[in-house]
């Protein structure tokens, strides 16, 4: 092997590291984070721009993992939205299903496509952000090194295929070097920062680090909710009939 | 007994009790007196409470309701009507009891219970089994009914069949009453079926679209008027099948919704008609859109005198927008406009929330058209409305 060639190599090697490492981090990431299933109950807290506080909860439960997955989430606070159900189906290959439940009106609903930019029931989060990210739909490339919160993290930034009808233009994702969790999301429209989720409270539960608080930051709105996952439990025994859109009126 | 003690514990330790409910007490204020009604302002009190005990593949549901108005819409007698066939509301009555067994793909629910198909919003053809108060016509509420309801389904497909062995008749406005008839009439005991409705519903959710096909054989729960010899009016709810459809496909920049029935009777005073409903859909932002066009088309015209908002509602354009200034803050606005311009129905409101419990509505609702017309008729009816509700 020749100068020429080695100069080359070394030049292309780094390109092409970084080429395959960041979706392996990613892969990774999720791989760890992987279960068969999980149960938690969410509190939420919603903290508006004037500082003006207001909590709802619910409980959640997921079967599966990573673009192939269902959620029923269900509200049990406040008492005006308690029963309120809502249903998300995610495929590997499109956009996922979603359906909402209303007791008081004994209706299920569909919720569209476009729908997904919406925030959650009046909190930080929208329908997209409560969706799993399938590595599959998004490219990535890694951006550098940073700490949150004093833990060494890979930052890689995540751009959704043309396949992948996303509201963000791209998203920054903060891998922890120890523990593989991702501490830190930021989210872009084009190129406004609009949406910050930060994790914290990581702990190993059941052979999973996960992060049990998570709070999202919508910048545009300068309004930010804290979701804290209490009583979580992975890999509990659920049934598929459990997650379908008849299960929500159960 | 240890034996059956042993058995039933382990289902107990898992059994779950949840509650709900809710008192609200609202105000209606009407500018307008109608020639049947000197009153401008009705007041109303609603305490609903709701109970859930959840064993491993049963549970039980109980509710009821409590009310009181000013106006005697509500009737002062303890009556009991299970069946919900009075003319007034009842003072008390049962919102929901049964039981609901769950196996696999398949739940079985008895009892008394709101049933609902469809997917359109602001007006549903193929929900048979929904009779609503239409006390106050436009602002209407969904009342239960007594069925047994068998669901068998997958993510992807499920097949509904509901038998309803009485018919609960959707409650019309009492005739001496601003949202009465200003005719002064007489009217004779109503004429109700004693035969069972039963129906089907298959719906598929694929990749592309949602859809569903429908089957309903019973009677019609909102009432035709037939003359007795003694010239009192008599209420007669007319025989009625029904073939439906409906789908919602998620397109680009809006959902489709469409929702089509058609309806057949044996009965000489009934006609035979379509109804159908296409909406689109879109939310933007906090902004939620809905609008869309109602038709009608009669196929055998033999109906002269009858209360039908499903009918009356429709050749027309509708529309509802509403926005969320944040979690506690709902901004909407939704109207009815006949296509031939006969009839307008506009409402406007606004509602807040106090912390974990309270929440405030504050709205108007401002009706005008020609006296001919379904919704032109009530033209004297705009009015304000102001509630207060506490869940709990």
């Amino acid at each position: 092997m020749n100068r020429k060639s080695l100069s080359l190599i070394c030049v292309i090697f780094p390109c092409l590291l970084h080429a395959q490492a960041p979706r392996q981090i990613i892969e990774e990431s999720q791989r760890r984070g992987r279960s068969a299933s999980q149960r938690y109950e969410g509190i939420l807290e919603v903290i508006a721009a004037d500082g003006k506080a207001s909590s709802k909860s619910w409980q959640s439960l997921r079967l599966g993992s990573y673009g192939n997955s269902k959620t029923v989430i269900r509200f049990s606070a406040p008492a005006e939205v308690k029963g309120v159900a809502l249903l998300v189906v995610n495929h590997p290959d499109r956009a996922s299903d979603q359906w909402m439940w209303t007791p008081a009106i004994a209706r299920d609903r569909r919720i569209a496509l476009q729908d997904r930019s919406t925030r959650f029931f009046g909190t930080d989060f929208s329908f997209e952000d409560l969706e799993e990210r399938d590595v599959d739909q998004y490219d990535f490339h890694f951006v550098g090194e940073e700490t949150i919160d004093g833990a060494p993290c890979w930052r890689i930034e995540s751009r959704p295929r043309q396949t992948k009808t996303s509201q963000y233009t791209l998203s920054h994702i903060w891998i922890r070097k120890d523990n593989y969790v991702a501490a830190q999301y930021e989210n872009f429209v084009k190129d406004q920062l609009v949406r910050r989720l930060h994790a914290t409270d990581i702990q190993n539960v059941q052979n999973i680090w996960t992060a049990r608080a998570l709070e999202m930051t919508d910048l545009r709105r300068k309004s930010r909710t804290i979701l804290r996952m209490q009583k979580l439990e992975y890999n509990l025994p659920m049934k598929d009939d459990e997650f379908t859109v008849q299960a929500l009126r159960r | 007994m240890k034996l059956l003690l042993l058995l039933t514990l382990p289902a107990l330790a898992q059994a779950q009790l949840t509650q709900r409910g809710f008192l609200e007490s609202s105000a209606q204020l009407y500018p307008d007196t109608t020639a049947n009604d000197s009153g401008h302002v009705v007041g109303e009190s609603l305490f609903r409470y709701e109970a859930f005990y959840k064993l491993i593949d049963l549970s039980f549901s109980a509710g009821f309701d409590a009310r009181f108005d000013t106006h005697r819409e509500t009737t002062r007698d303890l009556d009991f009507s299970w069946f919900d066939r009075t003319r007034q509301r009842p003072l008390f009555a049962i919102r929901q009891v049964g039981a609901t067994y769950t196996r696999g793909k398949l739940t079985v629910e008895a009892g008394k219970q709101l049933i609902r198909w469809g997917k359109t919003d602001i007006l549903t053809p193929t929900d048979r089994f929904a009779p609503r108060d239409f006390l106050n016509v436009v602002d209407n509420e969904f009342l239960p009914v007594t069925a047994a309801r068998l669901t068998y389904g997958t993510q992807s497909d499920t097949v509904d069949l509901v038998f309803e062995p009485r018919l609960t008749p959707s409650r019309i406005p009492l005739l001496n009453q601003r949202w009465g008839t200003p005719i002064p009439l007489q009217e004779a005991s109503p004429d109700f079926p004693a035969a069972p409705q039963y129906g089907a519903r298959w719906n598929h959710i694929g990749a592309a679209a949602e859809y569903s096909l429908s089957f309903y054989n019973g009677f019609d729960h909102l009432p035709l008027f037939r003359l007795q010899p003694n010239f009192a009016v008599q209420r007669f709810y007319p025989q009625l099948r029904m073939y439906g459809a409906d789908a919602a496909v998620p397109l680009g920049p809006v959902t489709v919704k469409a929702e089509a029935a058609y309806f057949i009777s044996t009965d000489p005073q009934s006609d035979d008609y379509v109804l159908y409903v296409i909406q689109l859909e879109r939310q933007a932002g906090e902004w939620s859109f809905v609008a869309g066009y109602t038709g009608q088309a009669t196929t055998d015209h033999r109906s002269t005198f009858g209360f039908s908002p499903l009918r009356g509602f429709a050749r027309a354009v509708v529309g509802r927008a509403s926005y969320t200034v944040d979690t506690n803050r709902t901004v909407s606005l939704e109207g009815v406009v006949r296509q031939n311009g006969d009839g307008l129905w506009l409402r406007a409101e606004y509602t807040q929330a106090f912390g974990q419990h309270w929440r405030a509505t504050a709205g108007i609702a401002l009706i005008r058209g020609d006296p001919t017309d379904f919704l032109g008729q009530y033209r004297l009816n705009s009015q304000a409305l102001l509630a207060l509700r506490y869940s709990f």
